[in-house]
């Protein structure tokens, strides 16, 4: 029997300052059987909803302001008040450049998804984040999922250590 | 000294949750599930159409402050109008909204103050977006839209090319 992910058991905070934008996301995760999707427009609005409540899943624009995507991020990965710090996050972006994609790979993005996307990639990336987990990394100066996507067993040193 | 990486092990309690073998969503994408996905988005395109129309708007009349000294703010809309565009079009099948959008984008980005000659490179912009939302213009187009991305792709070097260096849009 195949596998299937039931959505209604998921809660997902959305955090764009497009209207129309959150409301397209809320619908297609509706349509997946979600149920329990807030949204925010600003970075300040998204932590005080995640500290009340917090969300299986977030999905952001890294463009907001007056504080980006990479602040929420951050903040999640690294505050002290962060609810929890292994939240799985997926950038949900216009700015879709190479900069962009390495500087939120850096700052602890579980996946990101360039604007103009498709529901297949959207969908994708959910079953990334649900069904396929990623080890994280507590690092001196990172903390976030696993950056090497293949997991690969090695031998030698650890390259992440600065002990080399 | 630094001290040694720490692995966390994948947390899996999303997964426990969530992941079940009668109720849901096929973890394998269907075409069923695309489809009625894609309904979604196709119910929002006129929406989506309207909003890009309403920036339209907007942009043109910026465009008639630009002549007013401190441009910055104009600019501003400028940047995030046509950044909204370029995410926008292609979600909704209007993959040349974004190329006109993103290379718009591109041309504002880190711009501090635009003379008169960019001002016609944004005015430009601005009627070809209009154009294709009149014509209804979806999917890439063909030659001749090919050739009007190509002809903005080249301004944009050129102006770049004569740009001191970026602020913003990395």
């Amino acid at each position: 029997m195949p596998e299937k992910i039931d959505f209604s058991t998921i809660s997902f905070l959305i955090v764009d300052s497009n209207p129309l934008s959150i409301e397209l996301v809320r619908d297609i995760l509706g349509m997946l059987g979600a149920t329990a999707t807030r949204s925010a427009m600003t970075v300040d609005r998204a932590r005080k909803m995640l500290r009340r409540d917090p969300a299986d899943i977030v999905i952001t624009e890294h463009h907001l302001e007056p504080e980006d995507g990479l602040v929420l991020i951050d903040w999640i990965r690294n505050a002290a008040e962060s609810p929890d710090r292994m939240t799985p996050v997926i950038m949900l972006t216009a700015n879709s450049e190479q900069s962009y994609v390495t500087q939120a790979r850096d700052i602890g993005v579980t996946e990101f998804l360039a604007k103009p996307f498709n529901v297949e990639s959207l969908y994708r990336r959910l079953v990334s984040v649900i069904a396929r987990p990623r080890s994280f990394v507590n690092a001196e100066d990172y903390f976030g999922p696993d950056r090497r996507r293949r997991q690969v067993l090695r031998g030698g040193t650890d390259r992440r250590s600065g002990e080399r | 000294m630094s001290r040694r990486a720490q692995i966390i092990p994948p947390r899996v309690e999303l997964m426990r949750k969530a992941i079940n073998a009668t109720k849901g969503i096929d973890l394998k994408l269907t075409p069923e599930t695309v489809h009625q996905m894609e309904q979604v988005v196709h119910r929002s395109r006129d929406k989506f159409v309207n909003d890009i129309a309403a920036r339209l708007a907007v942009m043109r009349g910026s465009l008639e402050r630009l002549d007013a000294p401190g441009q910055r703010p104009v600019l501003d809309e400028l940047y995030q109008h046509s950044l909204a565009i370029k995410g926008a079009g292609g979600t909704i099948g209007f993959d040349l909204l974004t190329l006109i959008g993103k290379s718009l984008n591109d041309f504002v980005a880190g711009q501090t103050r635009l003379d008169k000659r960019q001002v016609a490179v944004v005015s430009l912009h601005i009627d070809a977006l209009y154009t294709v939302l009149a014509n209804n213009v979806s999917g890439p187009g063909g030659a001749v839209e090919a050739a009007v991305i190509e002809a903005f792709d080249e301004v944009n070097e050129r102006f770049k090319m004569a740009r001191p260096s970026d602020s913003r849009g990395t």
